[in-house]
């Protein structure tokens, strides 16, 4: 969360320099973009219960084309995968037995988003934007006990707002960078625990990448 | 070029989504031990005041089985007593007729199928009930073991021979079976290998003669 403040921050700074530096008119609103960033997620929740590590495993591919008046419409596919080590853990059955091993928990997403977007000042430098994402999960919870693999998989329904940036690196140029958060709500939930329940799985994701911008 | 760098995108995207979904970290699942347990839960443990167990670790492999002891099997076989003692029971000599005897065996090779009954039960595989002074008899399992398909080397299997009660086909029951995989690799402490034993009764807390 401090590094999103920080880059936020940064990002706020920058907008106030490339304003004060560049005033010229000689820039161009892209008619579509594309999108590649490395995206890192931090579990929220019951979803932070199962693991409550953030990870880096993560990337989105996503496309934009604007329509009229600063509007957007575009998708977002992804892969991200969040992990942790228990440590050594008991677990009782019925039958009297028990097995004490390495309880290691992960889960691995799919997303598959359409995006509709609104960008403020598309055609300069620095372009902050407002979006949500409506679309999909592909998710895999697992539980490893040792390497005996015990595993759900689920499909869901998400809604993922966002605010970010694309950051020019020149007023004509075509690549840029891409910096965003975004909240994802899910109906995603984990029913490899016994004693608890788990619905609706949240999580904060922080993209930066790189941004392919097409005239 | 427009072409091209959609193509490049795709292509980018298409590497990210096939990447591996298990943590590269997982592989390394299988160097530690596992201490699995299974009790017959009709039995009633406090009926039993003494044990004996065997003084040597049966090792079973297809080329050179047989009884092996050294420094740490002794500290092994210590620990396994030490912790019924503190559960109550005395333990005695296994030629005096005790109540409950205790086997230990050891896989020395990978790729070793075990079924049910026990397959190791048999000489030089296992410690035949003549050891224990009852020739003629033999061993059942009251509860559904686990199948496991193969053990790997350095796995560790303690049996609990019920001597108390035989059936009238003269057979023994195993009351409580224990698998620590991976036990006796190397890449363990003597201090590992003493808690893994203790773990495997401390998940099994109905083993005990008092009430306490």
């Amino acid at each position: 969360m401090k590094k999103a403040i920080l880059i936020f921050s940064l990002l706020a700074l920058l907008t106030g320099f490339a304003e004060g530096q560049d005033k010229s008119d000689f820039s161009f609103k892209p008619a579509s973009y594309y999108t590649f960033s490395w995206n890192t997620t931090f579990t929220m929740g019951d979803f932070n219960k199962w693991v409550g590590n953030a990870s880096p495993a993560g990337a989105v591919f996503g496309g934009r084309y604007f329509l009229a008046n600063n509007m957007a419409l575009g998708f977002d596919l992804g892969w991200q995968r969040v992990s942790q080590s228990y440590g050594y853990q008991t677990f009782y059955g019925t039958d009297g037995s028990a097995i004490t091993a390495t309880n290691y928990r992960f889960t691995w997403m799919v997303p598959f988003q359409a995006v509709v977007a609104y960008h403020f000042g598309p055609a300069k430098l620095v372009s902050p934007y407002v979006s949500l994402g409506i679309g999909g999960d592909y998710m895999e919870h697992h539980l490893l006990v040792q390497e005996y693999d015990a595993y759900k998989v689920r499909w869901d329904f998400s809604l993922t707002p966002e605010v970010g940036a694309l950051v020019k690196f020149g007023n004509f140029a075509h690549w840029g960078a891409i910096v965003a958060l975004n909240y994802k709500w899910t109906t995603n939930k984990i029913e490899l625990y016994n004693d608890r329940k788990t619905d609706h799985l949240q999580m904060l994701n922080l993209k930066v990448g790189l941004c392919y911008l097409i005239r | 070029m427009k072409t091209r760098l959609i193509l490049l995108f795709t292509v980018l995207s298409l590497g990210i989504l096939s990447c591996s979904k298990y943590p590269a970290d997982t592989g390394r699942l299988t160097e530690d031990f596992v201490v699995y347990t299974k009790y017959n839960t009709a039995n009633n443990f406090q009926q039993y005041t003494t044990f004996a167990i065997v003084d040597s670790i049966d090792y079973i492999s297809p080329k050179d089985s047989g009884r092996y002891l050294n420094p740490q099997i002794s500290g092994l076989l210590e620990r396994i007593s030490s912790n019924m003692v503190a559960r109550g029971y005395t333990k005695v000599s296994h030629d005096q007729q005790p109540d409950l005897g205790i086997t230990v065996s050891a896989v020395k090779t990978t790729t070793t199928t075990v079924y049910y009954p026990g397959w190791y039960w048999d000489d030089p595989g296992y410690y035949n009930p003549y050891y224990w002074g009852y020739p003629g008899y033999g061993y059942y399992y009251p509860f559904y073991p686990t199948y496991i398909s193969s053990y790997s080397a350095g796995s560790l299997i303690i049996d609990l021979i019920d001597f108390k009660n035989p059936t009238p086909d003269n057979k023994y029951a195993v009351e409580w079976s224990v698998f620590i995989r991976a036990l006796l690799t190397g890449n363990h402490t003597d201090s590992q290998i003493q808690t893994a034993i203790d773990q495997a009764f401390t998940q099994t807390p109905a083993i005990k003669k008092t009430s306490k």
